[in-house]
C-alpha cells in the first residue's frame, strides 16, 4: 500500500489531523493511576456531602411511593380527562435519558468513533440507573405493586394472560430487555477494568471483591479474543435496542387513535429525543465529574464539542418532527387534528408548548458556533435547559391531547400534586444516589479502552515522524 | 505493486467502451418513452414519474453521502468519495429532464382539476399548498437547492486535486453542515410534492424519512455497482479494498434496516389505528397483483436482503456483494413502481404496460449515466490530494 501512498503525492503534515483524544504526556501507567486514583483514594468530604442529599431524596422518594401504595394511585394529580400525566411522562423521560448510553457503548463502537471511550462507562452506568427510575411508574402506577408480576406471562392457575396486543404489555418486554442487554454491555466492559483495580489492590478485602467479579481475568490473548467478540455481538444486539425501546415507547402513544399521539413519525422522533435528552444528561453529569475527578485529559474539549454537535442534530431531528407534525395536522385537513395541534401552541398548555420548543428546538441551535459549542459554562447551562425541554416534550404530547378530548363538556386540566412532584424529585435521588455509588467503586472510564486509543494515537504520531 | 501513473485516472479505453453502450441505452430509452407518450400519454407520465424519482432519489443519496463524509471529515471513505461526487452532479441533467412532469401534471395530480378540488373539501382545503404555481415554484426551490449544494461540493472536491489546499476540505465541511438539513428538508418536500400527492388525500408524516430512507440504500448500493466496475476494468483495483467493500456493505445493510424500520413503523401504526382516511394507501395496494407486489417488497427489501448481508462473509465477497448490490437497485425500482403506478393502474400490475417504465428508467438513467461517465473521464477517480487520503488507503476493518 505504501507505494500507491507514495504515488498520490501525500502531504507529509495534516493541517486538518483532528486533535488527540488524549491530552498531555501519558502512558498506559498514568492513565491507569489517573482512573484508579478516584476509586482507591479516600472518599473526598464532597462526595459525601452529594451523597446525603440524594440519599434524602431516595429516601422521600421511598416514602411518597410508600404512601402511594398505602393510600392508592388518587394521590397523584391524574383525573378525568386527563387519566396517564406526570406517570408516564416521567417514565418515557427516564427512559429517554438511558438512550445515550446505549448510543455511545454500541453506535458509536460499530462506526468506529474512538471518542466514545472517554465517556462510554459512565454513559452506559446512567442508562441502567435511569431504567430503574423508569421501572418505578409503571411498576406503581398498577397500584398494587406487589401483583405487579401479572405484567409478565407467567402460567400460573388463575388463567390470567396480559394482553399482547397492547404496546404497554410491549413496554415490558422492550424495557426488561433493554436493562439486561445494558446490564451484560456494561459489565462485560468492566472486566479488564475490574481486574486491574484488583491487582491494585492493597487490602485482602478490596482484592477479593474486585477478583470475584473480575472473574478470573488473567488479560492473556486468549481472554482478550473472546472478549471482543462478545464485546462485539454485544453491540450488534445494542444497536436494534437503541431504536426498538423508544419505538414502542412512542407505539404507547401512537397506536391509539388520538390526534396528537397516532402519527406515523413517532418512532423516530421519540428515538431521536431519547438520544437528544441522554446526551444532555451524560453532559451535565460528565461536566461536573471531570471538574470533580481530575479527568480533564482524557474527556477533552473535543469530546464536548463532539457530544455538543450530536445534539445540535438531534436538537434538529426533534424540530423537524415537530414541523413535520404541525404540517401533516394542517395537511390532513382532519378538524381533529388541526385543533390538536392548535390547541397545543395556542391553548392553555401554551406555555408548557413554547418551553418545550425554545428548549429543544432553539436552545441547541447556539451550538452552530464554535465559541459557544466550546464553553464549558454555556455547555453546563445549555444541557439543564435541553433537560428541561425533553421532560416538558412528553408533558406537551401527553397533557395536551387529554385534556380536551372529543366531547367540550368534559374538557379538563391537569395539575400535578404534591406527590406527583415529590416522586419525581425523589427519583432524581435515586439517580444520582446510584451515580455517586458507581463513581466511588467502578473506574468511571474505560480504562483498558482508552490505553487502546493511547496506543494507536502514540503510534500514529510515531508513524508520522518517520517521514 | 507497480502502479503506472494512470491507475487512479479513468483508462481512456475503459470509457470509450461504456460511453457507447450507456448512449445506446439512453437512445433506446427515449424512443421507447416516445412510443410510450403517444400509445398511453397518461401511462407514460406516471412511468416518466417513476424514472424520474428513481434516479433523483439516488443523486439525493449520494449527496446525502458526500455531506456526511465531508462534515464528520470521515477517512476510510475518502477513496469512494469521488464517485459518490459525481453522481452526486446528476441533478444537473436532472433539472432539464423535470419539464415533461410538468407538462405531465394535470394527468398525474388529481389535485390540478379545478372542478374536482372545487367539489372536494378536504381537496380545497388544501389548494394553498397544492396547486400548480406553488408546487412548480417549490420544485424549482428544490432542485436550485440541489444544484447549488453539488456543484460547490463537487467543485470544492475537484479543486484540491490541483491546488492541494486543505482549506477545500474545511470548506466542504463548513457547507455540509447547513446543507444537510437543507437536503434532509427539501427532500422530505419533494417527496410529499411530487409522491405523496398522487394521492392527494392521504398523508403520513414518516413519508419524507422514508422515502429519504430508500434513496440512501440504493445510492450505497450504486456506490458498490461503481466500485466493482472500475476495478474490473483493472482501475483502482489497489486503492478500493475489500475492506471498503465491507464498509459499503455494512453501510447498506445498516441503510436497509433504517428504511425496513421506518417503512414498517409507518405500516404496522396505520394498520393498528385502522382509520379509513389513512389506510387508504395499503388498502389500495392489496387490490390484485398488487398483494403480490407488497409482500415482493417486505421479503425482497428487506427480509432476504436482512439475512444474506448480516454476515460478514458476504460483505466481503467479490460476488455476493455486488449481486445483493444489483439486488438493492432492483427492489428499490419494486418500491418506487409500488408507490406511484397503482394510482394509475388501481386494479392491478398493468403488466402489458411496464415497458414503459423500463424505457423511462433507461432513458433518464441511460442519460445520467452518460454524463456520468463523462464528468468522470474529466478528473482523478480519487481525491488525489485530500488530506485524508493516506488514512484512507491504508484503511482495515478492526
Amino acid at each position: 500500500m505504501q507505494a500507491v501512498a507514495n504515488e498520490f503525492k501525500i502531504p507529509k503534515e495534516n493541517p486538518l489531523a483532528k486533535p488527540p483524544l488524549i491530552e498531555g504526556e501519558q502512558s498506559f501507567s498514568t492513565l491507569t493511576e489517573a482512573v484508579s486514583v478516584v476509586v482507591e483514594d479516600k472518599t473526598p468530604r464532597n462526595w459525601y456531602i452529594a451523597f446525603a442529599i440524594s440519599v434524602l431524596g431516595t429516601m422521600m422518594l421511598g416514602g411518597m411511593l410508600g404512601y402511594l401504595v398505602f393510600t392508592g394511585v388518587g394521590v397523584w394529580g391524574n383525573n378525568q380527562p386527563v387519566g396517564w400525566a406526570w406517570d408516564i411522562t416521567n417514565f418515557v423521560f427516564w427512559i429517554g435519558i438511558g438512550h445515550a448510553g446505549t448510543l455511545i457503548s454500541a453506535i458509536l463502537f460499530l462506526f468506529r468513533q474512538k471518542w466514545r471511550t472517554s465517556i462510554n462507562r459512565a454513559a452506559e452506568a446512567m442508562t441502567l440507573f435511569a431504567v430503574a427510575c423508569a421501572a418505578i411508574y409503571p411498576g406503581f402506577h398498577v397500584g398494587r405493586i406487589w401483583l405487579a408480576y401479572w405484567l409478565f406471562p407467567l402460567p400460573y392457575n388463575q388463567g390470567m394472560w396480559p394482553n399482547f396486543r397492547s404496546p404497554l404489555e410491549w413496554d415490558v418486554f422492550a424495557v426488561s430487555t433493554y436493562g439486561t442487554v445494558s446490564l451484560l454491555f456494561w459489565y462485560v466492559g468492566l472486566i479488564p477494568d475490574l481486574a486491574t483495580l484488583r491487582d491494585r489492590a492493597t487490602t485482602k478485602m478490596r482484592q477479593m471483591i474486585y477478583g470475584i467479579f473480575s472473574l478470573g481475568w488473567r488479560g492473556s490473548n486468549r481472554h482478550w479474543q473472546h472478549y471482543e467478540v462478545a464485546y462485539l455481538i454485544l453491540a450488534g444486539i445494542s444497536t436494534p435496542l437503541v431504536l426498538s425501546v423508544h419505538s414502542i415507547v412512542s407505539f404507547d402513544f401512537a397506536v391509539s387513535k388520538l390526534p396528537g399521539w397516532h402519527t406515523t413519525i413517532f418512532p423516530p422522533y421519540f428515538v431521536a429525543g431519547a438520544v437528544f435528552s441522554g446526551f444532555a444528561m451524560v453532559m451535565t453529569l460528565m461536566l461536573v465529574a471531570r471538574w470533580a475527578l481530575n479527568l480533564q485529559h482524557l474527556i477533552t474539549m473535543y469530546h464536548l464539542e463532539v457530544m455538543n454537535k450530536i445534539m445540535l442534530v438531534t436538537g434538529s431531528i426533534v424540530g423537524y418532527a415537530y414541523s413535520m407534525e404541525f404540517f401533516m395536522a394542517w395537511y390532513s385537513g382532519n378538524m381533529y387534528e388541526k385543533f390538536t395541534f392548535f390547541n397545543r401552541a395556542f391553548g392553555p398548555y401554551a406555555w408548557a408548548y413554547w418551553t418545550m420548543f425554545t428548549c429543544n428546538v432553539v436552545s441547541p441551535q447556539c451550538f452552530w458556533s464554535k465559541k459557544l459549542r466550546t464553553s464549558i459554562p454555556f455547555m453546563f447551562f445549555i444541557s439543564i435547559v435541553i433537560n428541561i425541554g425533553m421532560w416538558f416534550e412528553r408533558f406537551v404530547i401527553i397533557a395536551t391531547s387529554l385534556h380536551r378530548d372529543f366531547i367540550p363538556s368534559s374538557w379538563g386540566y391537569f395539575r400535578p400534586s404534591p406527590v406527583d412532584i415529590l416522586t419525581f424529585a425523589g427519583t432524581f435521588g435515586l439517580f444520582m444516589t446510584l451515580f455517586l455509588l458507581f463513581i466511588r467503586f467502578v473506574p468511571v472510564i474505560a480504562l483498558a479502552e482508552v490505553k487502546a486509543v493511547l496506543a494507536h494515537q502514540q503510534h500514529k504520531a510515531h508513524g508520522h515522524a518517520k517521514h | 505493486m507497480a502502479n503506472t501513473h494512470g491507475s487512479y485516472q479513468i483508462k481512456s479505453e475503459v470509457v470509450n467502451r461504456a460511453k457507447p453502450i450507456m448512449l445506446g441505452v439512453a437512445v433506446l430509452g427515449w424512443v421507447g418513452a416516445i412510443i410510450a407518450y403517444f400509445s398511453n400519454h397518461d401511462q407514460f407520465f406516471s412511468a416518466y414519474l417513476f424514472g424520474y424519482y428513481y434516479w433523483l432519489s439516488l443523486s439525493i443519496g449520494a449527496t446525502f453521502f458526500v455531506m456526511i463524509q465531508r462534515q464528520t471529515q470521515a477517512e476510510w471513505s475518502v477513496v469512494v468519495r469521488r464517485l459518490a461526487e459525481t453522481v452526486m452532479t446528476h441533478f444537473w441533467v436532472l433539472v432539464p429532464l423535470f419539464v415533461p412532469i410538468l407538462f405531465g401534471l394535470h394527468s398525474l395530480y388529481e389535485w390540478t382539476h379545478t372542478e374536482v378540488v372545487a367539489k372536494d373539501k378536504l381537496l380545497s382545503g388544501k389548494s394553498g399548498y397544492l396547486n400548480v404555481t406553488f408546487f412548480t415554484i417549490r420544485v424549482v426551490v428544490f432542485l436550485a437547492i440541489w444544484c447549488f449544494l453539488s456543484w460547490k461540493l463537487y467543485s470544492y472536491s475537484v479543486r484540491q486535486d490541483t491546488n492541494g489546499d486543505p482549506k477545500e476540505t474545511k470548506r466542504a465541511a463548513w457547507l455540509s453542515a447547513p446543507g444537510i438539513p437543507l437536503l434532509i428538508i427539501s427532500a422530505s418536500f419533494a417527496s410529499i410534492d411530487l409522491l405523496m400527492s398522487l394521492q392527494p388525500h392521504w398523508y403520513s408524516t414518516m413519508w419524507g424519512v422514508y422515502i429519504f430512507a430508500g434513496g440512501g440504500v440504493s445510492f450505497i448500493a450504486l456506490l458498490i455497482l461503481i466500485a466493482v466496475w472500475l476495478r474490473s476494468n483493472g482501475i483502482l483495483d489497489e486503492v478500493i479494498t475489500v475492506e471498503h467493500y465491507h464498509d459499503l456493505g455494512k453501510l447498506m445493510f445498516a441503510f436497509n434496516v433504517f428504511w425496513a424500520y421506518v417503512a414498517f413503523s409507518q405500516y404496522f401504526l396505520i394498520w393498528y389505528a385502522n382509520m379509513p382516511e389513512e389506510t387508504s394507501f395499503f388498502v389500495n395496494r392489496k387490490v390484485g397483483s398488487w398483494l403480490g407486489v407488497s409482500l415482493l417488497l417486505a421479503i425482497g427489501h428487506f427480509i432476504g436482503p436482512f439475512i444474506i448481508l448480516l454476515a460478514r462473509g458476504t460483505k466481503r465477497h467479490p460476488v455476493f456483494l455486488p449481486v445483493m448490490a444489483a439486488w438493492m437497485l432492483f427492489i428499490h425500482a419494486v418500491d418506487h413502481f409500488w408507490i406511484i403506478m397503482p394510482v394509475r393502474n388501481p386494479n392491478g400490475v398493468a403488466w402489458g404496460q411496464i415497458w414503459m417504465n423500463i424505457a423511462t428508467w433507461a432513458a433518464i438513467g441511460g442519460t445520467c449515466g452518460f454524463f456520468f461517465l463523462t464528468r468522470l473521464s474529466k478528473h482523478s477517480l480519487v481525491p488525489v490530494q485530500d488530506p485524508f487520503l493516506e488514512e484512507s488507503l491504508e484503511f482495515e476493518n478492526a
